[in-house]
C-alpha cells in the first residue's frame, strides 16, 4: 500500500463513520415509539406522564427538528465531545474508556486462546486426513459452531464453577480467574470456525502443483509444510482474523451477561435499551472504527506478508 | 510434534471425560460445605444504576436497596406507611401543612445529627435537581424547625407520607460537598455506607455510627449478577450467601432444601389488559366483556402455563396489599365458567351461525385484537391462553406482538381491544395513581374508552380523604365496580423471591422492593 492509497483509506474511514452516525441517529429516532419515554422507563414498563416527556425533550433538545438535532450532534462530536449518557449521567467517553479495558482483556485473550488451539489442530488435521484425530476435531468443530455462547457459557459455569470449583462463578471484576471462562466460551466458538478454516486452506495447498513439485524434489515433508504450505495456507485467515477481532472489540453481550464481565456488549445492550443515542451512538462509531482500523491493519500487514505485493508495489 | 499433538489430544479427551463425569454428579455438595462468613454478607442483585446520586433517574432504589438510604418515612408488609426517620407526624386542619417530627437519635453516617433543617434541605435538594418530584406533589414551602420539617403543600395531598417513603425523597447531609456522590454515594443514615461502588458491584461497610440497633456485619459486597441461572448457581456453591429474584425455573433447586430458605411473596404488580369498551368496539358490551372475563381459567394459567408463579388475578389490587384482594376474589362474578360465557354472548346476540367456530353477528364473527408485548414473559403466555380459551366459546382473538414502546401509545389511544401490560399497582405506597390511570374519565392513560359516574365519584373522594380506613374503604369499593362492570381484565400478580443460605436469618422479600439489604438481615446464630 503506497501511502496516498493509506490516506485514501484514512478518507474513506471518516466518510463511513459519518454515514454510520447518520444511519444510527435516523433508526434510533425515527423507531416506533417515543424516544424519550424509553429514555426515561428503560426497559422498565413504566407509565411516564406526557409532561415527563416533554420536559426531557425540551432538556436534551430534541424538540428540535430532526436535522439541527443531527447536526448539533455531529458538531460537538467532531471535537471529541460525545455528549452525555442519559442513562449512565456521565460523558460517554467516559463510560466508553470504562468498559473499554474489560472489551480488550477479553477479545485478546479469547483471540489467543483460539489461535493456540485452531492452528495446530487445524494443521494436524489436515496433513493427518481421516485420522481418529481428525474426526474428533471435526466433530468437536462441528459442535463448537451448533452450540450457543450462552449455553457453552453456562454448562463451563456449572461444570468448572459450581462442580469443580476451580473458577469463581461470581465475576463483575476483572481478574485472571473471571476472565478464564468467558474467554474460553468465546475462544471455543470462534476456533471451531478457525480451525475448520485452517483444515481446508492446509489441504487446498497441500494439493498444489508446487507441493507435488517440491515433494518431488526430494524436499522432507516437514520443510514444505512448514516453509511452503502454511506461509501461503494462513494469509487469507488473517482478514477473518481481522473481522473476529473487529467485532469482539464491539463486545460480546451474551457472554459478558452470563459471565458479568464489564465490557463494551453489555454497554450497547444497555445502550439501546434506554434508546439513550448519545452513548448508542459512541459505541456504534467505536465498534465501526474498530472494525476499519483492524482492516486497515490487516491489509497493511499483507504488505509485509505477501511478497508478491511488495513487488507489485 | 507428532508426540506433541497426540499429548495434546489426549489431554483434550481426558478434559472431557472430566467434565462429564462432573456433569454427571449430583447435588450441590458444594453449598453443603459452604458456611456463611459471620463479618461480610455477600448478596447477588441485578443493578441497574451506574451511579448512587439518588436523584438521578431511578438510582434511589440502589442507594436504598443497598442499604445506604432511608426516608422520612417505609412501608411495612402490608404496605403501609410507617415513621422510619421520623416517628410521628400530623396534618394541619386545612390538610395544607404537613409537620414531620425527626427520631431524636437518628445521625447520618458522618456523626451529624438528623436535624428538621438537615432532612428540609435534603427534600429541596431532590426538587431541585429531580424533575419526577415535582409530579408527586407541589410544595409552598419546606423548612426545618427543630427536630420537625414543616411542608406546606400547595394543594390537600393525602398521600404525602407515603410520597416521602420514595427512595427520591433519600434523606442526605447536603453540607457534604467535596464527594462524589456517583461513585461514592451521598452521606446518609442507613446502616451501610460505601466503600466502593462501580455498576457490577459494590462493597458496602457497616456504618459504625448508625441509630437504629446493632449492625451485623461489618461488610457487605454485592455483586450484580444479571444472568439469573448465574445467580442461582452462585447461591448454590456458597459464593453469595443471598440472591435477589431467582428465576422461577431455578426455584426448585432450593426449595425443601435445609440448606436454603426461600421467601416467597406476592409483588406489586399487575398483568391486566386494558379492555376497549369505545363505542364502536365488541367490549362496549357488557354482556361480552363478562363473557370473555368468564371464558378465561386465570387459575389454571397460573398453575400451568405461569408454573405457579403467579397468583391468580381477579381483583384489581394484588394480594400483598390490605385492599380486600382474598373478599373480593371470592366474590369476583366473573370467574372462570364456560357455560356462562356461552349463554352471555347469546343474550348479547352472539350465535355461530355459519358453523366456522365462531360466533357472529350481522354477519361478522365477534373478533378482537389483543395487543402484547414479549420483554416480559408471562405477558405472550397471557396473550396465547386467551386466545386458546376464547376459541372455545366462540371468540376470535388475534394476537398482536408489539414493542412497550408501541403499546403505551395503542393505550393512550385505545388502538386495540385487549392491551395488556404488567403495570405496578401501588406508587409510594398508595394505589391512587393506579386505580384512576387506566379508569378514570379524561386520565391521559384511559384512552379506552371505560367512564363510569360511580367510579369516577369514588375517585374524587378518594382525592380528598386523609384518613387511612376510609381511605381504604373507598379502594375496595372502587375495586367492586370494576369488578361490577367487568372493566378490566387482571390475570395475575407475579411472585417476587429472595433466597438465601440458611446460614443467614431474616432474609425476608417485601412486596415493596425498596428493602433487600436491612439492618434486621444477620447471621442465624445471632438470631
Amino acid at each position: 500500500m503506497t501511502n496516498k492509497q493509506i490516506a485514501s483509506r484514512l478518507g474513506q474511514i471518516v466518510l463511513v463513520l459519518l454515514g454510520i452516525s447518520f444511519i444510527t441517529f435516523c433508526l434510533i429516532m425515527l423507531a416506533p415509539g417515543d424516544v424519550v419515554r424509553q429514555m426515561i422507563a428503560g426497559g422498565e414498563d413504566i407509565v411516564v406522564s406526557q409532561a415527563e416527556i416533554e420536559a426531557l425533550k425540551k432538556e436534551l433538545g430534541l424538540d428540535q427538528p430532526f436535522f439541527m438535532q443531527y447536526l448539533s450532534w455531529l458538531g460537538r462530536a467532531i471535537t471529541g465531545n460525545l455528549g452525555v449518557s442519559f442513562m449512565m449521567k456521565m460523558p460517554v467517553t467516559e463510560a466508553l474508556w470504562e468498559r473499554m479495558p474489560g472489551t480488550i482483556i477479553l477479545s485478546v485473550t479469547s483471540t489467543i486462546l483460539m489461535l493456540l488451539f485452531s492452528i495446530p489442530a487445524g494443521i494436524y488435521s489436515a496433513v493427518h486426513r481421516g485420522s481418529w484425530f481428525d474426526n474428533i476435531v471435526r466433530g468437536w468443530t462441528f459442535l463448537g459452531v451448533s452450540v450457543p455462547g450462552f449455553w457453552m457459557g453456562l454448562m463451563l459455569l456449572f461444570v468448572f464453577g459450581l462442580k469443580l470449583d476451580l473458577v469463581p462463578i461470581v465475576g463483575g471484576d476483572i481478574g485472571i480467574d473471571t476472565l478464564i471462562l468467558p474467554a474460553v466460551t468465546l475462544a471455543i466458538n470462534m476456533s471451531s470456525k478457525y480451525t475448520r478454516q485452517v483444515r481446508t486452506a492446509v489441504l487446498e495447498e497441500l494439493h498444489q502443483d508446487y507441493v507435488v513439485g517440491a515433494r518431488a524434489r526430494g524436499m522432507s515433508e516437514s520443510h514444505i509444510l512448514w516453509k511452503e504450505v502454511l506461509p501461503n495456507a494462513l494469509l487469507p485467515l488473517i482478514t477473518l482474523l481481522g473481522l473476529s477481532l473487529g467485532n469482539l472489540l464491539g463486545g460480546a453481550a451474551v457472554v459478558e451477561t452470563v459471565f458479568s464481565w464489564p465490557g463494551l456488549g453489555r454497554l450497547a445492550i444497555e445502550a439501546i435499551t434506554y434508546r439513550d443515542f448519545q452513548l448508542v451512538q459512541g459505541v456504534v462509531i467505536w465498534i465501526a472504527l474498530m472494525y476499519m482500523v483492524i482492516n486497515l491493519c490487516v491489509d497493511l500487514s499483507y504488505n509485509y506478508l505477501d511478497p508478491r505485493l511488495r513487488k507489485a508495489r | 510434534m507428532k508426540k506433541l499433538f497426540k499429548v495434546s489430544a489426549a489431554a483434550t479427551m481426558v478434559g472431557l471425560l472430566a467434565l462429564a463425569a462432573a456433569g454427571c454428579g449430583g447435588g450441590d455438595k458444594k453449598a453443603a460445605t459452604a458456611k456463611a462468613n459471620p463479618d461480610v454478607l455477600k448478596v447477588g442483585v441485578t443493578n441497574f444504576a451506574d451511579s448512587l446520586e439518588p436523584t438521578d433517574n431511578y438510582f434511589g432504589w440502589v442507594v436504598m436497596r443497598y442499604g445506604l438510604g432511608e426516608c422520612l418515612t417505609k412501608f411495612d408488609k402490608a404496605m403501609v406507611t410507617k415513621g422510619w426517620l421520623c416517628d410521628k407526624w400530623e396534618v394541619s386542619a386545612d390538610k395544607l401543612t404537613w409537620t414531620f417530627h425527626i427520631n431524636d437519635k437518628a445521625v447520618f453516617s458522618n456523626g451529624k445529627k438528623v436535624t428538621g433543617e438537615a432532612a428540609a434541605a435534603s427534600i429541596l435538594r431532590t426538587f431541585e435537581k429531580a424533575a419526577r418530584a415535582k409530579s408527586m406533589f407541589e410544595y409552598e414551602s419546606i423548612k426545618g424547625d427543630g427536630q420537625n420539617v414543616v411542608i406546606k403543600t400547595k394543594k390537600p395531598v393525602p398521600t404525602l407520607p407515603g410520597m416521602l417513603g420514595d427512595p427520591l425523597f433519600i434523606i442526605i447531609d447536603t453540607t457534604v460537598k467535596d464527594r462524589d456522590y456517583r461513585k461514592m454515594g451521598p452521606i446518609c443514615t442507613g446502616p451501610y455506607a460505601v466503600e466502593s461502588f462501580t455498576k457490577a458491584k459494590a462493597v458496602m461497610v457497616k456504618n459504625e455510627k448508625y441509630w437504629d440497633g446493632q449492625v451485623p456485619y461489618k461488610k457487605v459486597e454485592i455483586p450484580s449478577i444479571d444472568d439469573p441461572s448465574t445467580r442461582a448457581m452462585a447461591l448454590q456453591k456458597g459464593e453469595i450467601d443471598i440472591a435477589v429474584n431467582v428465576a422461577p425455573g431455578d426455584l426448585a433447586l432450593f426449595q425443601g432444601k435445609d440448606k436454603f430458605k426461600v421467601s416467597e411473596i406476592a409483588s406489586l404488580r399487575d398483568v391486566l389488559a386494558r379492555l376497549n369498551v369505545k363505542k364502536d368496539r365488541p367490549l362496549s358490551d357488557l354482556k361480552v366483556r363478562q363473557a370473555l372475563l368468564r371464558a378465561i381459567d386465570r387459575e389454571a394459567i397460573c398453575k400451568g402455563p405461569l408454573k405457579g408463579t403467579f397468583f391468580p388475578g381477579g381483583p384489581y389490587m394484588a394480594p400483598s396489599t390490605d385492599y380486600g384482594y382474598k373478599d373480593l376474589y371470592a366474590s369476583n362474578p366473573d370467574k372462570f365458567n364456560v357455560e356462562s360465557a356461552k349463554k352471555l354472548l347469546a343474550e348479547a346476540g352472539w350465535k355461530d351461525t355459519n358453523n366456522d367456530g365462531y360466533v357472529d353477528k350481522n354477519g361478522k364473527n365477534l373478533e378482537l385484537d389483543f395487543a402484547f408485548y414479549s420483554s416480559r414473559a408471562e405477558l405472550p403466555i397471557c396473550a396465547e391462553s386467551t386466545q386458546s380459551y376464547a376459541k372455545a366459546v366462540g371468540i376470535k382473538v388475534n394476537l398482536k406482538p408489539v414493542d412497550y414502546n408501541v403499546l403505551d401509545k395503542i393505550g393512550r389511544e385505545g388502538g386495540a381491544d385487549l392491551i395488556i401490560s404488567n403495570v405496578l399497582c401501588m406508587q409510594a405506597g398508595d394505589p391512587e395513581v393506579f386505580m384512576n390511570m387506566y379508569l378514570k374519565t379524561g386520565q391521559e392513560q384511559n384512552g379506552c374508552g371505560y367512564s363510569s359516574a360511580e367510579f369516577d365519584a369514588l375517585s374524587d373522594k378518594l382525592g380528598v380523604e386523609f384518613d387511612p380506613a376510609k381511605r381504604r374503604e373507598i379502594i375496595i369499593d372502587m375495586q367492586k365496580v370494576i369488578l361490577k362492570d367487568a372493566a378490566s381484565l387482571v390475570f395475575a400478580h407475579p411472585k417476587t423471591n429472595m433466597v438465601s443460605s440458611s446460614a443467614i436469618a431474616n432474609a425476608d422479600i417485601q412486596p415493596c422492593d425498596y428493602y433487600w439489604v436491612t439492618k434486621d438481615i444477620k447471621p442465624a446464630a445471632a438470631k
